[in-house]
């Protein structure tokens, strides 16, 4: 009995042991990758003011309509930076603010730059956003930008492949066609080979140098 | 002499509190393209009475409602969506300071009737409660936010 006790007691200290010591190494190994990881991760984030994708990721090929009325793919703009983002054009606040503040980031660009970067408005309400309103709309912030809407389809999928969301609020006892979308408020930088490298909060556009800063050191 | 001086300075300050209840700084309106039916006012709103002030309404002659809007962040699938809805009004508390900025609160313009361009002054009056008191102003169209 006393001996069975000993040996289970044995079997089981030495079996627990080796668990420790896997679990251990499991530990350490484990931390090690989240540390590499995450110093890859800081090495990158502090290169850029924007919040960086490490790693960064092939950038969606968007298939849309342009302010033309002719259809656009983002592989169009290979070998420029892209950065576009989502709104509308009944839009009093956010769009406006995000538009004129890219437009002044573009314009703080070097001509040289200038010429390598796109600036793109993907509209979210395809219902009453036609190309001839993008057309006279967001060329107004500046006559190199380009707007784009789409099939609902198209714009849904383009919104799920970059995370943006949006939602079509009716304003109550109003009348059916009157309605606002909220909607996600991120700018996305691509890169001219095609990569997502970073993203922005809205109100990150005002820091108009830092914006240049990040631009020129993506096009190197 | 002195008393006279006294006693048109308590008139005139009660005078000038009853004029404006507010302090307008910083009031500009963004310049938007022709096309556009909606945008926006901004402005620092300092209540300089003793009461409690509400902000209910605007007027333009160049829009056809003129309303405080509050900006809603909400999380939709762990992404923060900007909003806006309408409010029954904007409260600025006695002696207190009410912010209205791009991104932020703002007075939307909603069916523009004529289109306010870069350069333009447009004329806006807003009414505060208690006792419907309307104030008026001018404020600058721009296409920047001012530095």
């Amino acid at each position: 009995m006393t001996y069975a006790v000993k040996a289970a007691r044995g079997f089981g200290t030495s079996r627990l042991r080796s668990f420790i010591v896997a679990g251990a190494l499991l530990l350490a190994l484990g931390a090690s990758f989240v540390f590499s990881r995450y110093t890859a991760y800081q090495q990158v984030q502090q290169k850029f003011y924007g919040q960086a994708l490490v790693p960064d990721s092939q950038a969606y090929d968007f298939k849309l309509v342009d302010q033309e009325g002719h259809s656009f793919r983002l592989d169009q703009l290979r070998g420029k930076l892209v950065l576009f983002s989502f709104g509308f054009t009944h839009c009093p606040n956010v769009c406006p603010t995000t538009l004129s503040d890219l437009g002044k980031v573009y314009r703080s660009l070097p001509e040289r730059e200038r010429a390598k970067v796109q600036v793109v408005f993907i509209s979210v309400d395809p219902q009453r956003d036609k190309p001839e309103l993008l057309k006279n709309y967001v060329p107004y912030f500046d006559k190199s930008f380009i707007g784009l809407t789409g099939s609902p389809e198209q714009i849904a999928q383009t919104a799920k492949a970059y995370g943006a969301y949006y939602e079509k609020v009716h304003t109550p006892g109003e009348d059916p066609d009157v309605y606002f979308m909220d909607h996600s408020a991120f700018i996305y930088l691509i890169s001219p080979d095609s990569r997502w490298k970073l993203i922005y909060n809205f109100d990150q556009l005002h820091q108009t140098q830092k914006m240049v800063g990040d631009i020129e050191r993506i096009l190197g | 002499m002195k008393v006279c001086f006294f006693v048109w300075l308590f008139v005139f300050s009660i005078a000038k509190a009853d004029d404006q209840p507010v302090k307008i700084e910083k009031a500009w309106l963004q310049a938007v393209p022709q096309v556009a039916s909606a945008t926006a006012a901004y402005m620092t709103i300092r209540n300089v009475s003793p009461l409690h002030l509400t902000l209910v309404k605007g007027t333009s002659e160049i829009a056809s409602m003129v309303e405080p809007m509050i900006t809603t962040v909400q999380k939709h699938q762990g992404h923060e969506t900007m909003g806006m809805s309408t409010v029954k009004g904007l409260d600025i508390p006695a002696g207190g300071i009410v912010e209205l900025k791009p991104g932020g609160d703002h007075l939307m313009l909603m069916g523009l009737l004529k289109h306010p361009k870069e350069g333009d002054r447009v004329k806006l009056n807003l009414v505060f409660e208690p006792g419907n008191r309307e104030v008026s102003l001018f404020v600058d169209v721009l296409k920047q936010e001012p530095q």
